[in-house]
């Protein structure tokens, strides 16, 4: 279980405090997947980082009993001037995993070849988003934090991620942020919308959307 | 794979994470530095010995041979080794968190074990240095071997604890404010009189002599030499003030590291 208590979020701004997340309270139970709607700037990714530990509410707080993984965006995680292979070998270390069985399954799932030995930095976006997913799912977190825009990979790899995350492990929670419709409707069995700093629960995903919609 | 949902929740298992971390932090360290192809580790130590030995034999050849009566060589070598320990820290630790956003990406990766990997390898680096510099002097008949290895180590061991609490508080004042951040290097610059490495306290009129050893550096560098020349030179240093100013600066560093999350806008 995740749950969020009164989380309050400020950034300081040059025109003042602006105050992206007034209170939001949400709980994530094991095995659920969860969509979470809203405008852009709506702070979506904000409540994902703050779930994932990344950054501190201003008030409030996050309680779990379950791993959750890091936000995985385009952005984040990996060090840019090392190679795919020393970032996984850093994460392998640190969450105390076997490094040649993670090998493995990073070679087999982000396809990388020999761009594992080039630096991060020199990634597309999608290898990036591969190279990410790999070494999440390798991890075996109990709930996954996922920023749709990643998702935006070709063909072949969404599949994959289908495949690897919503069915063979059908028994993780997933929190998605998204304004793709058509994904949260595909892949979540719950939706919460997130407006003017105060989020929605809704009680099915339709709802969700339509409420999405009228605004 | 297995799934690993349960974890043990003691403290020693606590230790054991944090250990594992910091030490994978410390690798990770070493290979953004120096990279995979050239040697990398060996420039842990090869950097501060450059240094060190450089201005050594730059001194040596252009200042006398003797200040006070004790040989410039050796003066040099046991001042400048503590100073670059020092400085190398806080230099390091500036904005350290910032540039290292993606690490905390990792909730196991606190802003704590971010700096000391990188303190302890700033110290043993330095460390390292030092005992080579020390031979090669000794070898080339520039210095003489140490009177008492035990108040060098005591000494380092001093160093070493005051350059983690500096780091510390630079890392997390420098991320508070900007002003701090620019003014650190013209503070650490402005500081060197007192920092001991060049002068000695028995240098100073009597009446003054107190000012210098406010400084924890001041002290642990009476120390080292203490234990370089023996009854050779006159140190002042006083234990009990030093190790409750270092004790007293790594609180305060402590204590604004456990707060600094706060202040941290990651990117990445």
């Amino acid at each position: 279980m995740i749950k969020c208590v009164d989380i309050v979020k400020e950034f300081h701004t040059s025109s003042g405090v602006r105050r992206v997340l007034n209170g939001v309270n949400c709980t994530v139970q094991r095995g659920e997947k969860w969509g979470i709607l809203g405008h852009n700037g709506a702070g979506k990714s904000t409540l994902l980082r703050i779930i994932g530990g990344v950054d501190l509410p201003t008030s409030g707080q996050v309680e779990q009993d379950m791993s959750v993984s890091w936000p995985l965006a385009f952005g984040g995680a990996f060090q840019g001037s090392l190679s795919g292979l020393d970032n996984l070998r850093f994460i392998a270390r640190i969450y105390d995993r076997d490094y040649g069985e993670m090998r493995r399954f990073v070679d087999d799932f982000a396809e990388l070849g020999q761009h594992l030995r080039e630096p991060v930095k020199t990634y597309s976006s999608g290898m990036r988003a591969r190279l990410a997913f790999a070494l999440s799912i390798a991890i075996e977190f109990e709930c996954y934090l996922i920023d749709e825009v990643i998702m935006v990979g070709d063909a072949r790899f969404s599949e994959r991620c289908r495949r690897e995350l919503f069915e063979k492990r059908a028994d993780r929670s997933l929190v998605i942020v998204s304004h793709s419709m058509d994904f949260i409707k595909d892949t979540c069995d719950h939706s919460m919308v997130l407006r003017d700093g105060k989020m929605t629960i809704c009680d099915s995903v339709q709802e969700g959307v339509d409420m999405y919609n009228s605004f | 794979m297995k799934r690993q949902s349960k974890r043990s929740n003691t403290l020693f298992s606590h230790f054991r994470l944090q250990y594992k971390v910091i030490h994978a932090l410390i690798l990770r360290e070493i290979h953004t530095r120096y990279g995979r192809d050239n040697l990398g580790f060996l420039w842990v130590i090869g950097e501060p010995i450059l240094f060190c030995a450089g201005v050594a034999i730059v001194w040596t050849a252009i200042r006398p041979a003797r200040e006070h009566g004790l040989t410039m060589t050796a003066l040099v070598v046991t001042g400048y080794v503590p100073l670059t320990m020092w400085r190398h820290c806080m230099g390091r630790a500036i904005k350290a968190y910032e540039s290292n956003g993606s690490l905390l990406f990792h909730r196991q990766v606190t802003p704590f074990d971010i700096i000391t990997a990188r303190t302890f390898l700033e110290i043993i680096g330095t460390i390292m240095a030092g005992i080579m510099v020390l031979g090669g002097a000794v070898a080339l008949g520039y210095m003489k071997p140490p009177e008492n290895y035990g108040l060098i180590v005591l000494g380092l061991i001093y160093q070493s604890f005051f350059s983690y609490a500096t780091a510390l508080l630079a890392a997390s004042l420098s991320e508070m404010s900007d002003l701090v951040e620019k003014i650190v290097a013209v503070i650490s610059y402005l500081s060197l009189p007192f920092s001991g490495a060049f002068i000695m306290v028995a240098w100073l009129p009597l009446r003054y002599q107190w000012i210098l050893m406010l400084s924890p550096m001041a002290n642990n560098i009476e120390m080292i030499r203490g234990g370089q020349f023996g009854i050779e030179a006159s140190v002042r240093y006083d234990l009990f003030y030093d190790t409750w100013m270092t004790v007293l600066l790594m609180l305060i560093g402590i204590i604004l590291t456990a707060g600094v999350r706060k202040h941290l806008e990651i990117t990445g």
